[in-house]
Protein backbone atom coordinates (compact mmCIF):
# COMPACT_ATOMS: atom_id res chain seq x y z
CA UNK A 1 0.00 0.00 0.00
CA UNK A 2 1.17 3.45 -0.96
CA UNK A 3 1.34 5.49 2.33
CA UNK A 4 1.43 8.96 0.28
CA UNK A 5 0.19 11.16 -1.83
CA UNK A 6 1.97 10.63 -4.99
CA UNK A 7 1.72 13.61 -7.12
CA UNK A 8 1.25 13.10 -11.12
CA UNK A 9 2.25 15.20 -13.88
CA UNK A 10 -0.94 15.59 -14.77
CA UNK A 11 -3.62 17.86 -13.44
CA UNK A 12 -7.08 17.39 -14.22
CA UNK A 13 -8.65 20.72 -14.30
CA UNK A 14 -9.31 21.40 -17.72
CA UNK A 15 -10.95 17.88 -17.97
CA UNK A 16 -12.94 19.69 -15.11
CA UNK A 17 -13.83 23.17 -16.86
CA UNK A 18 -14.50 20.97 -20.06
CA UNK A 19 -16.55 18.78 -18.33
CA UNK A 20 -19.27 21.66 -16.73
CA UNK A 21 -19.28 23.97 -19.77
CA UNK A 22 -20.13 20.86 -22.15
CA UNK A 23 -23.00 19.87 -19.17
CA UNK A 24 -24.17 23.82 -19.53
CA UNK A 25 -24.11 23.53 -23.84
CA UNK A 26 -25.97 20.07 -23.00
CA UNK A 27 -28.52 21.92 -21.24
CA UNK A 28 -29.37 24.73 -23.37
CA UNK A 29 -29.04 22.05 -26.54
CA UNK A 30 -31.83 19.69 -24.40
CA UNK A 31 -34.22 23.11 -23.86
CA UNK A 32 -33.56 23.97 -28.16
CA UNK A 33 -34.23 20.13 -29.11
CA UNK A 34 -37.74 20.22 -26.77
CA UNK A 35 -38.36 23.46 -28.54
CA UNK A 36 -37.80 22.55 -32.34
CA UNK A 37 -39.30 18.70 -31.14
CA UNK A 38 -41.74 19.51 -29.34
CA UNK A 39 -43.71 22.80 -29.51
CA UNK A 40 -42.57 23.92 -33.42
CA UNK A 41 -45.05 21.65 -34.66
CA UNK A 42 -47.56 22.69 -32.19
CA UNK A 43 -51.02 23.03 -34.05
CA UNK A 44 -50.43 21.11 -36.84
CA UNK A 45 -50.08 17.28 -37.34
CA UNK A 46 -46.64 15.85 -37.61
CA UNK A 47 -45.92 14.93 -40.87
CA UNK A 48 -42.81 12.67 -42.84
CA UNK A 49 -42.83 15.84 -44.78
CA UNK A 50 -42.86 18.55 -42.29
CA UNK A 51 -39.96 16.75 -40.47
CA UNK A 52 -37.58 16.20 -43.77
CA UNK A 53 -37.85 19.71 -44.51
CA UNK A 54 -37.23 20.84 -40.84
CA UNK A 55 -34.35 18.51 -41.16
CA UNK A 56 -33.21 20.06 -44.38
CA UNK A 57 -32.65 23.69 -43.20
CA UNK A 58 -29.29 25.09 -42.36
CA UNK A 59 -30.03 25.12 -38.31
CA UNK A 60 -30.64 21.73 -38.36
CA UNK A 61 -27.40 19.83 -38.71
CA UNK A 62 -25.20 22.43 -36.77
CA UNK A 63 -27.78 21.99 -33.92
CA UNK A 64 -27.73 17.88 -33.62
CA UNK A 65 -23.72 18.34 -34.65
CA UNK A 66 -23.16 20.03 -31.54
CA UNK A 67 -25.52 18.12 -29.66
CA UNK A 68 -23.29 15.35 -30.84
CA UNK A 69 -20.22 16.70 -29.41
CA UNK A 70 -21.24 17.84 -26.81
CA UNK A 71 -23.17 14.67 -25.47
CA UNK A 72 -20.04 12.62 -26.67
CA UNK A 73 -17.59 14.71 -24.57
CA UNK A 74 -19.49 15.05 -21.65
CA UNK A 75 -20.30 11.02 -21.28
CA UNK A 76 -17.52 9.66 -22.40
CA UNK A 77 -15.14 12.20 -20.10
CA UNK A 78 -17.59 11.16 -17.59
CA UNK A 79 -17.13 7.25 -17.97
CA UNK A 80 -13.15 8.04 -18.20
CA UNK A 81 -12.99 9.41 -14.53
CA UNK A 82 -14.68 6.38 -13.28
CA UNK A 83 -12.13 3.79 -15.55
CA UNK A 84 -9.52 6.17 -14.49
CA UNK A 85 -10.49 5.55 -10.08
CA UNK A 86 -10.67 2.37 -10.38
CA UNK A 87 -7.55 1.58 -13.04
CA UNK A 88 -4.41 2.50 -11.36
CA UNK A 89 -1.88 0.03 -13.92
CA UNK A 90 -0.46 2.15 -16.31
CA UNK A 91 -0.83 -0.51 -18.72
CA UNK A 92 -4.71 -1.00 -18.21
CA UNK A 93 -5.36 2.76 -18.14
CA UNK A 94 -4.03 3.01 -22.09
CA UNK A 95 -5.73 0.23 -22.65
CA UNK A 96 -9.20 1.50 -21.10
CA UNK A 97 -8.51 5.22 -22.96
CA UNK A 98 -7.95 3.88 -26.41
CA UNK A 99 -11.19 1.76 -25.60
CA UNK A 100 -13.03 5.40 -24.58
CA UNK A 101 -11.35 7.49 -27.74
CA UNK A 102 -12.39 4.31 -30.33
CA UNK A 103 -15.73 3.98 -28.79
CA UNK A 104 -15.81 8.36 -29.32
CA UNK A 105 -14.49 8.03 -32.86
CA UNK A 106 -16.97 5.66 -33.63
CA UNK A 107 -19.95 6.95 -32.55
CA UNK A 108 -18.97 10.52 -33.81
CA UNK A 109 -18.89 8.93 -37.07
CA UNK A 110 -22.09 7.03 -36.66
CA UNK A 111 -23.94 10.21 -35.30
CA UNK A 112 -22.56 12.79 -37.84
CA UNK A 113 -23.79 10.34 -40.80
CA UNK A 114 -26.76 9.76 -39.63
CA UNK A 115 -27.03 14.10 -39.59
CA UNK A 116 -25.80 14.55 -42.51
CA UNK A 117 -28.41 11.78 -43.89
CA UNK A 118 -31.16 13.38 -42.29
CA UNK A 119 -30.07 16.84 -43.80
CA UNK A 120 -29.77 15.33 -47.48
CA UNK A 121 -32.95 13.29 -47.61
CA UNK A 122 -35.53 14.41 -50.10
CA UNK A 123 -39.16 15.17 -48.88
CA UNK A 124 -41.31 12.64 -51.49
CA UNK B 1 -31.95 4.07 34.77
CA UNK B 2 -33.18 1.11 32.43
CA UNK B 3 -30.80 -1.40 31.27
CA UNK B 4 -31.14 -2.40 27.87
CA UNK B 5 -29.95 -5.90 26.00
CA UNK B 6 -27.71 -5.29 23.33
CA UNK B 7 -26.54 -7.91 20.47
CA UNK B 8 -23.08 -6.26 19.54
CA UNK B 9 -21.30 -8.11 16.44
CA UNK B 10 -18.06 -7.06 16.00
CA UNK B 11 -15.36 -7.36 13.42
CA UNK B 12 -12.32 -9.01 15.07
CA UNK B 13 -8.87 -8.62 14.15
CA UNK B 14 -5.83 -10.09 16.40
CA UNK B 15 -2.69 -10.18 13.54
CA UNK B 16 -1.30 -12.38 16.38
CA UNK B 17 -3.65 -15.47 15.82
CA UNK B 18 -5.90 -14.61 13.20
CA UNK B 19 -5.58 -14.80 9.44
CA UNK B 20 -8.08 -12.74 8.25
CA UNK B 21 -10.83 -10.32 10.36
CA UNK B 22 -13.98 -12.30 11.87
CA UNK B 23 -17.03 -11.17 13.35
CA UNK B 24 -17.79 -12.41 16.93
CA UNK B 25 -21.17 -11.19 18.76
CA UNK B 26 -21.43 -10.33 22.33
CA UNK B 27 -24.37 -10.35 23.84
CA UNK B 28 -24.52 -7.90 26.57
CA UNK B 29 -26.64 -5.31 28.83
CA UNK B 30 -26.15 -1.71 28.99
CA UNK B 31 -27.86 1.48 30.84
CA UNK B 32 -30.56 2.41 28.02
CA UNK B 33 -29.22 5.72 27.26
CA UNK B 34 -25.09 4.31 26.58
CA UNK B 35 -23.42 5.49 23.98
CA UNK B 36 -21.87 3.28 21.03
CA UNK B 37 -17.98 3.68 23.54
CA UNK B 38 -19.91 2.90 26.37
CA UNK B 39 -20.71 -0.96 24.76
CA UNK B 40 -17.02 -1.14 23.79
CA UNK B 41 -16.19 -0.55 27.07
CA UNK B 42 -18.39 -2.84 28.73
CA UNK B 43 -17.25 -5.56 26.51
CA UNK B 44 -13.16 -4.59 27.39
CA UNK B 45 -13.60 -4.61 30.76
CA UNK B 46 -16.27 -7.29 31.95
CA UNK B 47 -16.39 -9.90 28.74
CA UNK B 48 -13.36 -10.03 26.71
CA UNK B 49 -9.82 -7.47 27.64
CA UNK B 50 -8.14 -8.09 24.27
CA UNK B 51 -10.83 -6.04 22.56
CA UNK B 52 -9.12 -3.27 21.12
CA UNK B 53 -10.30 0.42 20.12
CA UNK B 54 -9.01 3.90 20.06
CA UNK B 55 -10.55 6.10 22.96
CA UNK B 56 -9.71 9.07 24.52
CA UNK B 57 -11.85 12.36 25.01
CA UNK B 58 -15.13 10.93 25.44
CA UNK B 59 -16.41 14.42 24.16
CA UNK B 60 -16.32 13.94 20.49
CA UNK B 61 -13.39 16.36 20.02
CA UNK B 62 -10.11 14.35 19.70
CA UNK B 63 -11.64 12.32 16.76
CA UNK B 64 -10.27 8.96 18.56
CA UNK B 65 -12.80 6.66 18.26
CA UNK B 66 -14.68 6.84 14.56
CA UNK B 67 -15.64 3.29 13.17
CA UNK B 68 -18.20 2.18 11.39
CA UNK B 69 -21.67 1.20 13.07
CA UNK B 70 -24.53 -0.61 11.05
CA UNK B 71 -22.38 0.74 7.75
CA UNK B 72 -22.01 4.34 9.03
CA UNK B 73 -19.40 6.17 10.14
CA UNK B 74 -19.54 7.43 13.24
CA UNK B 75 -18.31 8.77 16.41
CA UNK B 76 -18.54 6.31 19.21
CA UNK B 77 -18.46 8.66 21.67
CA UNK B 78 -21.24 10.57 20.80
CA UNK B 79 -23.36 7.95 19.24
CA UNK B 80 -26.56 7.05 21.66
CA UNK B 81 -27.32 3.11 20.89
CA UNK B 82 -30.85 3.83 20.55
CA UNK B 83 -30.08 5.78 17.47
CA UNK B 84 -29.33 2.32 16.14
CA UNK B 85 -31.86 -0.19 17.74
CA UNK B 86 -30.67 -3.24 19.93
CA UNK B 87 -28.63 -4.71 17.30
CA UNK B 88 -24.97 -3.80 16.35
CA UNK B 89 -23.23 -4.37 13.69
CA UNK B 90 -19.53 -2.66 14.74
CA UNK B 91 -16.33 -2.14 12.45
CA UNK B 92 -13.03 -0.42 11.64
CA UNK B 93 -13.02 2.29 9.38
CA UNK B 94 -13.13 0.88 5.40
CA UNK B 95 -10.12 1.84 3.20
CA UNK B 96 -7.40 1.90 6.11
CA UNK B 97 -5.16 -1.31 6.85
CA UNK B 98 -6.41 -3.04 10.22
CA UNK B 99 -3.69 -3.10 12.81
CA UNK B 100 -5.44 -4.67 15.46
CA UNK B 101 -10.02 -5.26 16.06
CA UNK B 102 -11.34 -1.65 15.62
CA UNK B 103 -7.90 0.26 15.31
CA UNK B 104 -6.48 0.87 11.67
CA UNK B 105 -3.42 1.92 10.33
CA UNK B 106 -3.76 6.11 10.25
CA UNK B 107 0.02 7.22 9.04
CA UNK B 108 -1.26 7.56 5.37
CA UNK B 109 -4.21 9.74 6.18
CA UNK B 110 -1.95 11.85 8.38
CA UNK B 111 0.82 11.25 5.47
CA UNK B 112 -1.49 12.94 2.87
CA UNK B 113 -2.85 15.78 5.68
CA UNK B 114 1.29 16.61 5.97
CA UNK B 115 1.64 17.00 2.30
CA UNK B 116 -0.43 20.05 1.75
CA UNK B 117 1.30 21.85 4.26
CA UNK B 118 -1.10 22.16 7.02
CA UNK B 119 -0.28 25.32 9.00
CA UNK B 120 0.23 28.82 8.80
CA UNK B 121 2.64 29.88 5.91
CA UNK B 122 3.03 33.86 6.52
CA UNK B 123 5.67 35.95 4.22
CA UNK B 124 4.53 39.30 4.74
CA UNK B 125 5.82 41.24 8.31
CA UNK B 126 4.27 39.85 11.24
CA UNK B 127 2.08 42.18 12.76
CA UNK B 128 2.93 43.70 16.28
CA UNK B 129 0.11 42.12 18.23
CA UNK B 130 -2.60 39.53 17.05
CA UNK B 131 -3.63 39.06 13.15
CA UNK B 132 -6.49 40.85 12.55
CA UNK B 133 -9.43 38.93 10.50
CA UNK B 134 -13.10 40.92 9.57
CA UNK B 135 -16.15 38.64 9.85
CA UNK B 136 -16.01 37.96 6.68
CA UNK B 137 -12.94 37.06 6.06
CA UNK B 138 -13.21 34.12 9.53
CA UNK B 139 -16.88 33.57 7.04
CA UNK B 140 -14.98 32.70 4.09
CA UNK B 141 -13.28 29.72 6.37
CA UNK B 142 -15.98 29.45 8.39
CA UNK B 143 -16.76 25.74 9.44
CA UNK B 144 -13.77 24.02 7.53
CA UNK B 145 -11.87 25.06 10.94
CA UNK B 146 -13.96 22.52 12.83
CA UNK B 147 -12.79 19.57 11.32
CA UNK B 148 -11.09 17.04 14.05
CA UNK B 149 -9.16 14.73 11.97
CA UNK B 150 -11.26 11.87 12.38
CA UNK B 151 -10.78 10.40 9.46
CA UNK B 152 -14.49 9.44 8.99
CA UNK B 153 -14.71 11.39 5.58
CA UNK B 154 -11.88 9.82 4.42
CA UNK B 155 -13.22 6.45 5.14
CA UNK B 156 -16.41 7.09 3.94
CA UNK B 157 -14.75 8.39 0.42
CA UNK B 158 -15.49 6.03 -2.63
CA UNK B 159 -12.83 7.62 -4.49
CA UNK B 160 -10.06 6.76 -1.72
CA UNK B 161 -11.04 3.31 -1.57
CA UNK B 162 -9.76 2.41 -5.00
CA UNK B 163 -6.87 4.60 -5.14
CA UNK B 164 -4.80 4.45 -2.24
CA UNK B 165 -2.64 8.08 -3.61
CA UNK B 166 -5.91 10.60 -4.05
CA UNK B 167 -5.52 13.13 -0.87
CA UNK B 168 -8.83 12.28 0.26
CA UNK B 169 -11.48 14.91 1.56
CA UNK B 170 -10.26 15.50 5.16
CA UNK B 171 -6.68 16.25 3.68
CA UNK B 172 -8.06 18.93 0.91
CA UNK B 173 -10.47 20.36 3.43
CA UNK B 174 -7.38 21.16 5.71
CA UNK B 175 -6.05 22.66 2.37
CA UNK B 176 -9.27 24.67 1.97
CA UNK B 177 -8.70 26.22 5.41
CA UNK B 178 -5.47 27.79 4.59
CA UNK B 179 -5.69 28.59 1.32
CA UNK B 180 -8.88 30.75 1.74
CA UNK B 181 -7.53 32.30 5.02
CA UNK B 182 -6.82 36.13 4.91
CA UNK B 183 -3.72 35.47 7.04
CA UNK B 184 -2.27 33.18 5.09
CA UNK B 185 0.49 33.39 2.24
CA UNK B 186 1.03 29.68 1.07
CA UNK B 187 -2.34 29.13 -1.32
CA UNK B 188 -0.38 28.73 -4.38
CA UNK B 189 1.91 26.19 -3.01
CA UNK B 190 -1.06 24.70 -1.79
CA UNK B 191 -3.29 25.09 -4.78
CA UNK B 192 -0.29 23.66 -7.41
CA UNK B 193 -0.59 20.45 -4.62
CA UNK B 194 -3.91 19.51 -5.16
CA UNK B 195 -4.19 20.74 -8.60
CA UNK B 196 -3.70 16.84 -9.62
CA UNK B 197 -5.16 13.68 -10.92
CA UNK B 198 -4.93 12.09 -7.53
CA UNK B 199 -5.75 15.58 -5.70
CA UNK B 200 -9.03 17.53 -5.93
CA UNK B 201 -10.12 16.29 -9.62
CA UNK B 202 -10.39 12.88 -7.79
CA UNK B 203 -13.39 14.18 -6.00
CA UNK B 204 -16.64 13.05 -7.69
CA UNK B 205 -18.73 15.11 -5.50
CA UNK B 206 -20.35 12.38 -3.83
CA UNK B 207 -21.41 13.52 -0.33
CA UNK B 208 -20.61 10.33 1.22
CA UNK B 209 -17.63 12.90 3.16
CA UNK B 210 -20.45 15.29 4.14
CA UNK B 211 -22.97 12.34 5.56
CA UNK B 212 -20.15 11.04 7.22
CA UNK B 213 -18.57 14.02 8.99
CA UNK B 214 -19.77 14.26 12.91
CA UNK B 215 -18.87 17.89 13.08
CA UNK B 216 -21.50 18.37 9.60
CA UNK B 217 -19.06 20.33 8.12
CA UNK B 218 -20.23 20.98 4.56
CA UNK B 219 -17.09 19.41 3.01
CA UNK B 220 -18.43 19.08 -0.68
CA UNK B 221 -19.07 22.14 -1.13
CA UNK B 222 -15.69 23.43 0.24
CA UNK B 223 -13.99 21.49 -1.88
CA UNK B 224 -16.36 22.73 -4.89
CA UNK B 225 -15.05 26.40 -3.74
CA UNK B 226 -11.47 24.75 -3.92
CA UNK B 227 -12.15 23.17 -7.50
CA UNK B 228 -13.35 26.83 -8.51
CA UNK B 229 -9.77 28.36 -6.73
CA UNK B 230 -7.64 25.92 -9.01
CA UNK B 231 -9.43 26.81 -12.38
CA UNK B 232 -9.31 30.54 -11.26
CA UNK B 233 -5.04 30.77 -10.85
CA UNK B 234 -4.48 28.38 -13.72
CA UNK B 235 -6.55 30.43 -16.26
Amino acid sequence: MNKDFKQTSRSGSLAWLLQRISAVILFVLLVLHFVTYHFLAQGRAVSYRWVIERAGSWWFPLLQFAFLLAALYHGLNGVWSVLEDYTSNRYWRLVWYSLVVMVGVVLLFVGTLTIVKLYTLKAA
Amino acid sequence: MAQIDIQAKILRYQPEKDEKPHWQTFAIQVADDSTILDVLNEIHWRHDGTLAYRRSCRSSICGSCAMKVNGRNVLACETPVHRFGTKLKVEPLSGFQIIKDLVVDLEPFFAKLKRIKPYLIVDKPLPDKEFVQSPAQLEQIGESTLCILCAACSAACPSSWPNQEYLGPAALLKAYRFVFDSRDDGADQRLEIVNDKNGVWRCHTIFNCMEACPKKIKITEYLSRLKLKVVENSL
